[in-house]
């Protein structure tokens, strides 16, 4: 277990990379496959840049990505899972990588299609006919699939921690910087981001600017996970139960309706309790051409240091009938089969 | 059944449990010695159980995870109060909030 803290914080690491660090490293993982050190290493400021300088260099010679990780990782694994055979694999991943997969693989994939939707990648994308939006991104998600992901390869090295001196360099690089790109003769490498603001469940999320965002400014923008537009959320300090209303996107009204508060907009609309028992109060909005919005509203158990109970609202199918049902719901249960007896 | 927070344990009779997860491999205890029902990801603060124990992924129906005590035990949290349970088998479900066309789990 204490790999898996160690490598969540390397996946969630923000602020200035190492560089003298992430460089031995790099150096390393180069030896350790058994290539001359490269000639020169360029560092850029965020994986957009990043794909901008590897599309721009000149002579870096052929992609060395399988020799440095894919096969030093494919021959570890091997190694490893014949010396544990594969029920000691599996438990040795499920105890590990697994507890990291879901998010760093979210978080990767969400800066993936970050880099390919920035146009200032587009822009420096020099295919022979601009305008074939297609063939520029295709070429940005080649480039990209080129990559080593530094901290983002936190779940693999983390069930390889401790087993094999053969990752040291690769795992060198990932406790220090970001994204890399290994060339025969030149490797681009990537700072880490400067803000990562994430929810209790890891998902990207902030209300008042980037969730994420890489030094030269390339950001993403996320409300509990879902990517929302950058002057999107500029918008939410504005709202109105009107705006709301009238915004035709589910998700981004959704989000809306969280960022105003149900039990505001619930007052504001006038909305009535449907129904109301010992497990808490059921609400209903009702939206156009969309399915009623239906919101358990409950008390915390356990009183806040001040004493006072904190509600909250939890979302639930548009069929519940009864707050208890709505309860019972959100713990996969039937009304009739919810009866805790005690609650903190 | 118990809740603390958004972590429901439900008490599972012996004969119920399936034979496959009585012999299945214990998830492992955090660096404080601890079973973690659930965790949270940003905070670290964690819906854990102390004392002897064993917890078990178990994906279906009594699933995701099942906790057998035979001493029994007690479950903390850094912001709910403590809740002791006697000894036995416990199903562990997780609280989850309704989406339109999905379902996504509950982070308190």
């Amino acid at each position: 277990m204490q790999y898996v803290d160690k490598w969540r914080a390397v996946a969630a690491a923000t602020g200035p990379a190492d560089r003298a660090a992430a460089e031995e490293g790099v150096c390393l993982a180069y030896r350790t496959a058994g290539l001359a050190e490269p000639e020169r290493i360029v560092w850029a400021d965020s994986p957009r840049a990043a794909v901008a300088v590897v599309r721009s260099l000149d002579d870096p010679g052929r992609s060395v990505r399988d020799e440095v990780r894919t096969r030093a990782w494919a021959e570890e694994r091997r190694r490893i899972h014949d010396e544990l055979g594969p029920t000691g694999w599996a438990e040795l991943w499920s105890l590990t990588g697994a507890r990291l997969w879901d998010t760093t693989r979210a978080l990767a994939e969400r800066i993936r299609t970050g880099v390919v939707d920035a146009p200032a990648v587009q822009d420096t994308a020099d295919t022979a006919d601009t305008s074939d939006v297609t063939a520029r991104e295709t070429e940005i998600r080649l480039t990209l699939l080129d990559a080593v992901l530094g901290q983002h390869d936190a779940a693999w090295l983390c069930a390889f921690d401790g087993r094999s001196d053969r990752l040291q360099g690769l795992a060198t690089v990932a406790a220090h910087a970001g994204w890399w790109w290994p060339y025969e003769k030149s490797v681009v490498i990537c700072e880490r981001p400067a803000e990562l603001h994430r929810d209790e469940a890891g998902r990207l999320d902030r209300g008042d600017g980037p969730a994420l965002e890489f030094p030269d400014g390339f950001a993403l923008y996320a409300w509990r996970g879902m990517p929302v537009p950058a002057d999107f959320l500029g918008g939410l300090t504005s709202l109105t139960p009107q705006r709301i209303r009238s915004e035709e996107n589910a998700e981004l009204r959704r989000v809306m309706l969280e960022y105003y508060g149900y039990d505001r907009y619930l007052a504001e609309s006038e909305a009535q309790p449907v129904h109301r028992d010992e497990t808490g109060i059921l609400w209903r909005i009702a939206l156009d051409d969309d399915e009623d919005v239906a919101m358990v509203e409950v008390v915390n158990s356990t009183p806040e240091p001040d004493g006072s109970h904190r509600t909250y609202w939890l979302r639930v199918p548009p069929t519940t009938r009864t707050a208890k049902e709505g309860v019972a719901w959100t713990f996969g249960l039937q009304a009739e089969a919810y009866e805790p007896v005690r609650q903190t | 059944m118990y809740r603390q927070g958004d972590v429901l344990i439900v008490p599972i009779t012996d004969e119920a449990v399936p034979s496959h997860a009585v012999d299945a491999p214990s998830e492992a205890r955090d660096a404080r010695g601890r079973l973690v029902l659930a965790l949270g990801e940003v905070t670290g603060h964690a819906h854990a159980v102390t004392g002897p124990g064993r917890l078990v992924c178990e994906p279906g129906p009594f699933g995701p995870m099942l906790l057998h005590l035979p001493e029994g035990g007690r479950v903390v949290h850094e912001e709910h109060a403590a809740i002791p349970l006697t000894k036995g088998w416990y199903r562990v479900v997780r609280q989850r909030e309704y989406l339109p066309g999905a379902v996504r789990i509950v982070a308190d």
